[in-house]
């Protein structure tokens, strides 16, 4: 999965030229065909300085190229720690950060999520927060002097319900 | 009523229209139009093919009324009209529908749709047609000399155009002396040439030409007028200096007490309070600057006054008024040069040793702050290793979004000169695309390369200053390579665009000019009169309409020169009537309109029944505020009167 | 000056030190909060998968303080970004706000869009200010020099926050530090993200990220950092040894949250501002300003 997409070989049959299009509908993705390739994000990414393997300049070359598989295949992706510095920098105005969201969001719709994202979400949609909080844990903060806070929230968990998200992401699982 | 014979021509305008609009059925409908006797379809309606048809139908048929379905009245109306007045028709008596401008092009995707909504337009158009009114053209005579404001490269040579034709050519500088930002540089790519080598005898000229009135310290204050006969107010702040009796010894500044920051040298060196802005000025006289003088501040020293052999101080100098009437204005206001500190771009103007490119001309000059020496002005060290970051602020949605076009070559002149001054020196260019299109600009990018500068296809993020030894850290993806390139430099030049002038939005407003989306003047059109501006008379040259280079510059200021001598060669100028007219029986002498007028151009005057509305034809424009505003509907607008208007709404509503 | 106190899924069970010392600083200073027991997960954390979902569940957090017609305080950053993004969105977009509404009316909830959410160092920094700050501290820790970290979603995407702090230069933590007294100190990389956003997905880069940092500050000689995130205090804070032994290194630097550095000064013992919690004590500070106070 991440072999492929840093191969150095892009065949005309493996592009989809709408992929940029569908990017650019999505919330955040408006502004990705703006790119010139300047580099300012790369210059300034602190992943891509400590780990050449993550490279935006190059996420979205290849997503304006139309790589729609490998992109949205990859691990890369997930590697974003959202600080938002190429996005506050970008002359062309696109929204990196927010494309890398995009393009997440497209993934899991394609059946790849990163596996640490599904714990979350099953988390999340079980008990309303990314952790379990129970009466032992009310007990602790009582005895702190911190009010106690609720252990279930079934009104955030129907809203996974709503958007049909856990469901998604257990499909994703399921074709690991 | 007598009905009025109408002829349709609807225009393919090769593919354009017919592309997407079913021109034959447009024109079958306009066949059934009331009062059509004849309507036709060409391929070009303004081509001469399609003119003789217009011409032999107007007798053939009997025309009264010519509507043309086409584009735009701005690019052909006058071509039409000229065939109706060549063939016995008032050229009034023609209406344009635009079927391609605002319907092809902008429904190409809905060709049907495009089809109905052409007909529409043509409907609506005949109908106004049917109401059109033949109006007689008077003429003015003109006043044959011309204004130029800005003395920079442009306005100097469109003011040398200018006179060494003959026509007496005012040239109005606001600063104390002519040559812009052109004397600020030390050479010109990508010749090399020394700027003012080639600048002065020019500025030279223009104080020598006996058709130029030169007047620095000058500003416009007010203009009325039109093409043709312009009557324009200037003010000339005083010099303090009586420019007869300076003799430009030096000897005032040389005593003078007060230093302060040099513009010329972008304030990296001092000058003194009374002083001449640089060496080769054009005049070649003092000036005391009144802000910083200790006389004019304090009251104290007047030292200038006492060494003065020539006894050229006069420091009761007032401000002068001057009016001049003129029959064109060309302007050459030029540009401001971005500065990065507005959006804290790279550390400019926090870093000592972070400069612009323009900063760095007057280093690379001997008369700069280093005389031309590679020496750091944080410490005076040799500058072993430069860095030149490109389209900073350029290229940038969130200041400029154009390219600047220029400082692609200034930055490869720059890096030349610096490998001729010491070719030891290593010189990085970050960019993001060269671009060096124009006459032997390629083959210097190449002398640029083969000279040793490296060039590395990445913009950097951010510049660190590192705190004890003020170098500078870049890091930047070296996208060739695929490295992360971390660098540091002695200095860091940055590539600054230019940007409209900010102290020209007064003049633009004064003489109604408009501007493009980018904030420079607009051209009257694009590519085919890009000298002149959408006001008559008025037109324009060099930095002031977009950025561009100095040949460029100097081609534009004598096309700009060669329209305007078109204009004073005619003995008198058309006024075109499009004028609002008062009914006087209807005006109850509220004067509404006269506190709207835009051009003063329509005033309450006594009369026998009172205070009535009366137009003076010269200055009104027809902009409609007028008759659009009177609370009894007593002024129309000549050819754009409330019926014809309201006949071309209620045929496109279908009102019948 | 009352505000809906939104603690998130970190805190309460992760940075209970931030919370107790966060409710401390804030009565000193005369905010009221009030504990709204329905808030869920701001949605932050869900945004990689799904955007529609992180909307809903942040407009929901949104509609409930907007019921009892409270702004939201909150103290993660993470927290602060989404709720501050969903919530400009839906005010400026009509169109967006109906369709979020048509899916909150399948819970009974409903946002109107008339609420604001700030992060509790803004609102020190600019409803309570500096100056007000500076009186009301009885203990100056003068001498004790911090390392103030940001974190990125306080700042960026600046577009949301109204550019109240340059996120290319942040000062207001600075600001905010100096007012107790403190010493600030200037180190590079003073922007760097803290990994934390990563750490479940590449453990290596997270931690190396962290690392940095950690590294950068060691040098100049800092007692402490000072932050606002209870994920940034995750990865500097309880990631701390394990860096220390993956990389074999030391740094033994301890991490404050900034209401527990204000706290201090504003006169709280160290318990009550839940400095045991603290994986790497801060006894040495702690040392520092009793010797101070039985000097005087």
């Amino acid at each position: 999965m991440l072999g492929k997409s840093t191969e150095a070989h892009i065949s005309f049959g493996e592009l989809d030229p709408q992929f940029k299009y569908e990017i650019s509908k999505l919330p955040g993705g408006e502004n990705i065909k703006y790119c010139f390739a300047c580099g300012t994000c790369s210059a300034g990414c602190p992943v891509r300085e400590i780990d050449e393997k993550y490279n935006p300049r190059r996420i979205i070359r290849m997503a304006l190229l139309g790589i729609k598989d490998r992109v949205l295949s990859s691990d890369l992706i997930w590697l974003c720690s959202t600080c938002y510095t190429c996005h506050e920098r970008c002359p062309q105005g696109v929204k990196i950060t927010e494309v890398m969201n995009v393009l997440k969001n497209m993934a899991v719709r394609e059946g790849y999520i990163h596996p640490s994202f599904t714990r979350q979400v099953e988390l999340i949609a079980a008990h309303g927060r990314l952790y379990e909080m129970d009466e032992f844990d009310n007990k602790k903060r009582e005895r702190m002097g911190l009010p106690p806070v609720a252990t279930k929230c079934p009104e955030a968990s129907e809203i996974f319900n709503i958007t049909g998200i856990l469901k998604l992401v257990s499909k994703s699982k399921s074709k690991e | 009523m007598k009905k009025i014979r109408i002829g349709v021509y609807v225009c393919h305008c090769g593919l354009n229209i017919a592309g997407v609009v079913d021109v034959a059925a447009v024109r079958d409908y306009a066949k059934t139009l009331p009062g059509v006797v004849v309507a036709r379809d060409n391929r070009y309606a303004c081509s001469e093919v399609g003119q003789r048809a217009i011409a032999q139908d107007i007798k053939r048929h009997k025309l009264e009324r010519v509507v043309v379905a086409s584009c735009t009245p701005r690019l052909h109306e006058s071509t039409f009209q000229r065939v109706l007045g060549e063939n016995g028709l008032n050229p009034y008596l023609i209406e344009m529908a635009n079927i391609r401008d605002q319907c092809s092009w902008v429904h190409y995707d809905q060709p049907e749709k495009a089809t109905q909504k052409a007909k529409d337009l043509v409907r609506a158009a005949v109908a106004r047609a049917r109401l059109l009114r033949p109006l007689e053209v008077n003429t003015s005579p003109v006043n044959k000399s011309a204004m130029v404001i800005g003395a920079g490269i442009a306005g100097i040579s469109a003011a040398l155009y200018l006179g060494k034709a003959g026509i007496k050519t005012y040239l109005v500088e606001k600063g104390p002396s002519i040559g812009g930002h052109m004397a600020m540089l030390d050479k010109t790519f990508p010749t090399l040439d020394c700027s003012l080598c080639i600048l002065s005898p020019l500025m030279v000229d223009v104080a020598q030409n006996e058709n130029i009135k030169l007047l620095t310290c000058t500003e416009m204050t007010d203009v009325t007028g039109f093409a043709g006969n312009f009557k324009v107010k200037l003010r000339k702040k005083p010099r303090y200096v009586d420019e007869d009796k300076c003799v430009a010894c030096g000897l005032c500044a040389e005593k003078c007490p007060t230093k302060v920051p040099d513009e010329f040298n972008r304030g990296l060196t001092m000058r003194k309070a009374i002083y001449i802005p640089f060496a080769q000025a054009i005049p070649s006289k003092y000036l005391i600057d009144p802000e910083r003088c200790l006389y004019f501040t304090k009251e104290r020293c007047k030292v200038c006054q006492r060494v003065c052999e020539a006894g050229a101080l006069n420091f009761d100098q007032k401000e002068e008024e001057v009016e001049i009437d003129i029959g064109v204005i060309i302007i050459t206001t030029g540009f401001d040069v971005y500065d990065p500190s507005e959006n804290r771009e790279y550390g400019y103007g926090r870093y000592p040793n972070v400069l612009t490119q323009l900063d760095f001309e007057r280093m690379l000059s001997a008369d700069g702050p280093t005389h031309g020496k590679l020496k750091r002005l944080s410490d005076g060290k040799p500058i072993k290793r430069l860095a030149f970051i490109q389209c900073v602020g350029s290229r940038n949605l969130g200041n400029a979004k154009y390219c600047s076009r220029v400082c692609c070559m200034i930055t490869t002149k720059q890096a030349v000169m610096v490998k001729e001054k010491n070719s030891e020196v290593e010189v990085y260019v970050y960019y993001i695309d060269m671009r060096t299109a124009g006459k032997e600009f390629e083959e210097f990018y190449q002398r640029a390369r083969s000279s040793g500068v490296v060039f590395v296809r990445g913009r950097p993020g951010e510049i660190v200053e590192h705190l004890q030894t003020h170098n500078l850290r870049i890091i930047a993806e070296d996208a060739d390579s695929g490295c992360l390139f971390e660098n540091e430099v002695d200095m860091v030049i940055l590539a600054v665009g230019l940007k409209p002038a900010k102290d020209v939005q007064d003049l633009t407003k004064k003489l109604r000019l408009s501007r493009s989306a980018d904030g420079f003047l607009l051209e009257a059109h694009p590519k085919l009169r890009p000298a002149e501006t959408t006001m008559d008379g008025v037109y324009l040259a060099g930095c002031a309409q977009f950025p561009k280079d100095i040949p460029d510059t100097v081609a534009q200021a004598g096309n700009a020169a060669a329209v305007a001598a078109g204009l004073l060669s005619r003995d008198v100028i058309e006024i075109v009537p499009l004028n609002a007219v008062v009914n006087a029986d209807n005006c109850i002498g509220c004067g509404l309109c006269e506190s709207l007028c835009p051009y003063g151009a329509i005033r309450l005057e006594k009369t026998a029944q009172g205070p009535k509305a009366g137009v003076t034809e010269t200055l009104c424009k027809g902009c409609g505020v007028c008759a659009a505003s009177c609370p009894e509907r007593a002024i129309a607008i000549q050819h754009y009167a409330d019926e014809q208007i309201i006949a071309q709404i209620q045929a496109l509503l279908g009102v019948r | 000056m009352k505000y809906a106190l939104f603690l998130g899924c970190t805190v309460p069970a992760r940075a209970r030190n931030y919370e107790l010392s966060t409710r401390r600083v804030a009565q000193a200073l005369g905010i009221e909060f009030t504990d709204i027991m329905d808030f869920s997960c701001c949605g932050f954390p869900v945004k990689s998968v799904d955007v529609k979902t992180t909307m809903l569940l942040a407009a929901r957090n949104l509609s409930l303080a907007e019921e009892k017609n409270l702004n939201i305080c909150t103290i993660c950053s993470a927290c602060t970004s989404i709720l501050t993004e969903v919530n400009k969105e839906l005010k400026e977009n009509g169109e967006l706000k109906e369709k979020v509404n048509e899916k909150l009316a399948k819970i009974k909830r409903e946002y109107g869009g008339d609420i604001e959410v700030k992060h509790f160092a803004r609102i020190l920094y600019e409803d309570i200010g500096i100056e007000q700050i500076k009186s009301s501290v009885k203990k100056s820790l003068e001498g004790i020099k911090f390392a103030p970290h940001y974190g990125c979603h306080y700042l960026k995407p600046s577009e949301i926050y109204g550019n109240f702090d340059d996120p290319e230069d942040p000062t207001s933590l600075d600001e905010l530090i100096r007012a107790t007294g403190a010493e600030v100190i200037d180190y590079g990389d003073k922007k760097l993200c803290c990994g934390g956003a990563i750490l479940g997905v590449d453990e290596d880069i997270s931690l190396t990220m962290a690392k940095k940092k950690l590294d950068r500050i060691s040098t100049r000689g800092a007692d402490a950092i000072s932050l606002i995130c209870p994920f940034c205090s995750i990865m500097y804070d309880d990631n701390q040894r394990k860096i220390e032994s993956q990389f074999e290194t030391s740094y033994n630097l301890p991490v404050l949250h900034y209401p527990q550095v204000l706290g201090l000064a504003l006169g709280f013992e160290p318990k009550e501002l839940g400095l045991q919690m603290n994986r790497v004590k801060a006894t040495e500070i702690i040392n520092k300003l009793q010797k101070g106070k039985t000097e005087s």
